[in-house]
Formats: C-alpha cells, sequence, structure tokens
C-alpha cells in the first residue's frame, strides 16, 4: 500500500517538474517578450538590426522553406516508406541497407547538413544562399524522420487487413489506399509533425544555406531569414535585441502550438471519415 | 468532398509559386558575406543603399571574417566583410574600412577587481593564474571565457597579447558578442572580451558587467574614436578586384558620412567626416 501510494507520488512528481519546465519557459518569455508583441510585429520588416519593427518577412521565409521542406520529404518519404513496410521483404538485404543509413542520417547533427546543403545545393548545384537551398537541406535532414514514423504507422496496421483486402481481390495498390494509409494516418500526421517541429526550431542546418537576409523575399532563390535564425542572431549577435528574440520566441512556440493542436484534430477527422466510409 | 480539397489545395500552392516566380523583378544582386560582427552594420547599410538603388538587392551572410576572406577571393561573394586588417598572405584582396571597433576586457559587475595589466591578462588567459585571489581579487576560480577560432575578435585579443590559441587555458568557448556578455553576467567570477560598443550599451542598460581599462585608458567608443585605446580594430569590406560599378557604389556609399547614424545605431565607431 505504502508502496503504492510512493509510486503514485513519484509519478505526480514528474509530471509535475515536466510541465513546469515548459510553463516556466513560456512564462518567461511571455514575461519578456509581451510587450513587443501586436499585429504590427507580425507583419513589419525588422529595423536597426531587428531591434525595432517586426518580423513579417522572416514569417513569410519561414513559411516558405517549411512548405518547400514538407512537400519535397512528404511524398519522398511516404513511397519510401511504403515500399520499405509493403514491397520489400523483412530480411532483404537492400531494404536493410535503406534502414542502417536512414539510422545513421538521423544521428548527423544538423550543422554536418548545413555544410552540406552549402556545398551541394549553393555552391555545387549552384543555388546560392536561397529559401530553394534551405528547404531542400531541411528536407534531407527531416527524411529519415519522416520515413521511420510513417514506416512504424503502416506497420502497425494490422495483417489481416492486408490478407483480407488480398481475399477481396484487391491490388496491393488499392488495399494501400484504402485500408493501410487510412489507419496509418495519426502516425503519418504525427511523423510529418515531428518534422515540421525540428525543420521549424532548426537554426544550424539554415544559417549557410538559406541565410541572414531579412527582407521579404521576391522568389524562392532569394535568401531569407527564418525565425530560428533571428532569435539566435538577436540574442546572440545584437545588443539590445534580447526583448524582440523572446517575442519572436514566443510566436515560434505558439506557432508549434498551434500546428500541433490543428493536426491532431485534423488526423482525427480524417480518420474517423475513412474509417466511418467503408 | 475531399478530392475538392486537394484540387483547391492543389491550385492555392500553384498561386502561390507563380506569384512569387512571376512578380520577382530583374534585380541586380550583391552578396556580402563574412563578419558576424560586420553583417548587422552591412545589413542596415544595405537597407538604405536599396532605397537609394531600387534596381538592387543587397543580400549579407554571415560566417566569421575568415569565411569573408576566402568567400571574396574565390569570389563565392562579391564583397567580403571582415572584422580585422588583412594579414600579409592576403596581400591579393583589398580592403574598405567602413568603421571601427574597439575590444574590452569584461568582467561580471560584482567582481571587486577594477584593472588588470597586460601581464595579469596574459598569465590568466594561459593558465598561470587561476585564482582570483593571486590579482587582489576575492577567492574564487577564475573562469576563462575564450572566443571560438575563425572570429577576428579572437585574432586581434591574442595578437595584442602575444599568444597563440593553442596556449590558451579557457573554460569557456563561445561564439558571438552577445554569447560573451551574457556568460560573464551570469557568473561572478568570470573575464571575458568582447566588442567595446556592445558592451558599453549592456552595461550601461543594467547588465552586471564592467569594462576593464587598458593601460589606464577607460574601455569606450569615445577612446576608440580618437584612436587612443590600444585593443581596437578597423572593420573592412573586402573585394579581389579593384570594386566597379555597382560594388564600387555600395562601397562608396558605407564609407560616405550618409552612413555614420548608421554606425553609431550599432554601438561602431565611424570613420567618414
Amino acid at each position: 500500500m505504502l508502496k503504492n501510494r510512493l509510486a503514485t507520488l513519484l509519478i505526480w512528481l514528474s509530471v509535475i517538474l515536466i510541465s513546469a519546465v515548459f510553463v516556466v519557459l513560456v512564462l518567461d518569455l511571455v514575461r519578456h517578450g509581451w510587450a513587443e508583441l501586436s499585429l504590427a510585429y507580425l507583419v513589419d520588416a525588422p529595423l536597426d538590426a531587428g531591434r525595432g519593427g517586426g518580423i513579417g518577412p522572416i514569417m513569410v521565409s519561414t513559411g516558405l522553406i517549411l512548405a518547400l521542406t514538407i512537400s519535397v520529404a512528404a511524398p519522398l518519404s511516404l513511397a519510401t516508406a511504403v515500399f520499405l513496410t509493403e514491397f520489400s521483404s523483412k530480411n532483404s538485404v537492400f531494404s536493410g541497407i535503406i534502414k542502417r543509413s536512414l539510422d545513421v542520417l538521423a544521428s548527423v547533427p544538423s550543422i554536418v547538413f548545413g555544410l552540406f546543403g552549402n556545398a551541394f545545393f549553393c555552391v555545387y548545384l549552384g543555388l546560392g544562399f536561397s529559401i530553394l537551398s534551405g528547404g531542400l537541406t531541411l528536407a534531407c535532414m527531416v527524411l529519415p524522420i519522416l520515413i521511420r514514423t510513417f514506416s512504424e504507422g503502416l506497420r502497425a496496421a494490422p495483417d489481416e487487413y492486408r490478407l483480407a483486402a488480398a481475399a477481396l481481390g484487391l491490388n496491393r495498390a488499392a488495399a494501400l489506399r484504402h485500408f493501410l494509409l487510412p489507419t496509418a494516418t495519426p502516425a503519418l500526421i504525427a511523423g510529418l509533425m515531428l518534422a515540421i517541429g525540428r525543420a521549424i526550431a532548426e537554426t544550424a542546418a539554415l544559417i549557410f544555406t538559406s541565410g541572414y537576409v531579412d527582407r521579404m523575399p521576391d522568389s524562392l532563390m532569394d535568401s531569407g531569414r527564418a525565425l530560428s535564425i533571428h532569435i539566435y542572431d538577436l540574442s546572440m549577435n545584437v545588443a539590445g535585441g534580447d526583448s524582440h528574440a523572446n517575442s519572436a520566441a514566443l510566436i515560434l512556440i505558439s506557432l508549434l502550438f498551434m500546428i500541433n493542436t490543428l493536426s491532431s484534430k485534423l488526423a482525427y477527422h480524417w480518420m474517423h471519415k475513412r474509417i466511418t466510409c467503408l | 468532398m475531399k478530392k475538392s480539397a486537394f484540387i483547391i489545395l492543389f491550385v492555392l500552392s500553384a498561386a502561390v509559386w507563380a506569384y512569387f516566380t512571376l512578380t520577382a523583378p530583374a534585380r541586380q544582386k550583391l552578396v556580402l558575406t563574412g563578419s558576424s560582427t560586420v553583417a548587422p552594420l552591412a545589413a542596415e547599410i544595405g537597407r538604405l543603399f536599396e532605397s537609394q538603388y531600387p534596381g538592387v538587392r543587397i543580400d549579407v551572410q554571415t560566417g566569421g571574417s575568415s569565411r569573408g576572406v576566402k568567400d571574396a577571393r574565390m569570389e563565392l561573394a562579391d564583397i567580403g566583410m571582415a572584422s580585422r586588417t588583412l594579414k600579409a598572405t592576403e596581400s591579393d584582396l583589398l580592403s574598405f574600412t567602413i568603421a571601427l571597433d574597439g575590444i574590452s576586457i569584461i568582467l561580471n559587475r560584482d567582481n571587486p577587481i577594477t584593472a588588470l595589466n597586460k601581464q595579469q591578462i596574459i598569465d590568466i588567459y594561459t593558465g598561470k593564474i587561476v585564482n582570483w585571489q593571486a590579482v587582489g581579487g576575492s577567492k574564487a576560480p577564475i573562469t576563462v571565457v575564450n572566443k571560438a577560432e575563425g572570429h577576428s575578435t579572437l585574432e586581434l585579443f591574442l595578437h595584442y597579447l602575444g599568444l597563440k590559441n593553442t596556449q590558451v587555458k579557457p573554460q569557456v568557448v563561445i561564439g558571438d558578442n552577445q554569447q560573451g556578455i551574457k556568460t560573464v553576467a551570469g557568473n561572478i567570477n568570470a573575464i571575458g572580451y568582447v566588442s567595446i560598443g556592445a558592451a558599453e550599451y549592456e552595461a550601461m542598460h543594467g547588465t552586471a558587467i564592467k569594462l576593464l581599462p587598458l593601460n589606464g585608458i577607460p574601455a569606450s567608443v569615445k577612446n576608440v574614436q580618437n584612436q587612443s585605446f590600444p585593443l581596437s580594430r578597423p572593420l573592412n569590406l573586402i573585394t579581389k578586384k579593384q570594386p566597379t560599378g555597382i560594388i564600387k557604389a555600395f562601397i562608396d556609399f558605407a564609407r560616405s558620412p550618409e552612413v555614420n547614424p548608421i554606425i553609431e545605431a550599432q554601438y561602431f565607431v565611424p570613420v567618414a567626416n
């Protein structure tokens, strides 16, 4: 009995500790950054190296980089995940090599992706410092996360579905579309969230690829500063940039929060619809 | 229902793409890379320059002075940025000073030490003195804060002390100025060195640091300007060839008195009169 109580107490303590870390972090950001927040801050261009003005162009650049990253990485990852789980045997050498290289890729520090992206996309392919280079570099970086979560999701679909689909005479593509992908939707969304979270928080891979320019981008070939780089620069390189760094960080956290909430709602909605219309 | 959602999404993204590719005006782009100290200044000068030359975009990227020199030499950038004078091995390049900056030794505000001589600084940074007591302070271990390789603040500091980076025994290695200021402000036993402009601003705005004088000369923007402060450096723009056209226009603009308010707003010291 006492043991049980103790265990409950410890569990509650860990829960409180973990939430406290988040709450303290957010409160600190709110305390230091709230004063600067306004609608104008969201749409205005930065002034005086970011000490004044807003983060309008930076939001646009961040959005473009993120959209590019996901639209390049998600289809590639889905295809790879489908291949690994549905079209290759578990013990084949080829899929073994893919999985091993993904594991290695997943543990590579982001600065290495940054240097690779700079050497390959910016210099070798001649894309220069651009949103395109940054997005492609981030796409390389999030591939392992996406493929891993996507294939876990597909693998979690019970084999009975596959057998039932075969018994009904459905081909594999149809089974995938009507049974397996809908079942895996929550996992697919979770994977996308992880990837977006990692991409939106990235500085090291972006500073040498999408760059430092805080102007509104005219095209994907323009350099554009991401939100996380802006926060880093304001807090580490610009004297008197702290309050704006806090506001920008607050925006970043709110963005992540919104993306997370929205996506889990969507995932539930889609799955519900798919399963009930079967 | 679902199909139409996809079609809407597709059309929307195509429209965004078309907007960004079609409306992009043909502009001349000037790329600057290098010193993280110069980058915010160059970006601000670039903004003003763009307003006077609407057909030009000034793209400023960071990465450190070494990168600025390298990129200018390999012509990966139109203009390199370096927060130091060019070395003898870099005489193939041209440099144009746009502003001055000084480096100050900083201590935590609550540290009782008010001055250190050059030898004491050398001994602290080489690890011969490891306790503040040895230089007349309280009995506490010294936390030596050094800059990371590739930053010209480090090179200038070492040059002034006549040291090599391998001789320095740091406890903390930092990147940019603000990181150094925050490290020292948060640790009463720390000693570091950062750009005077930034340090003066932070000290005036209540950050817990103080600037130590060198050779009895107070570390201040004023003493950098009249060139009496021993540890100062030029902020340079670097090109491989004699600049022409828009590159020349930008360099001339950055050296004109017109940009002095911008230079002062970034806590540096103007050179143009």
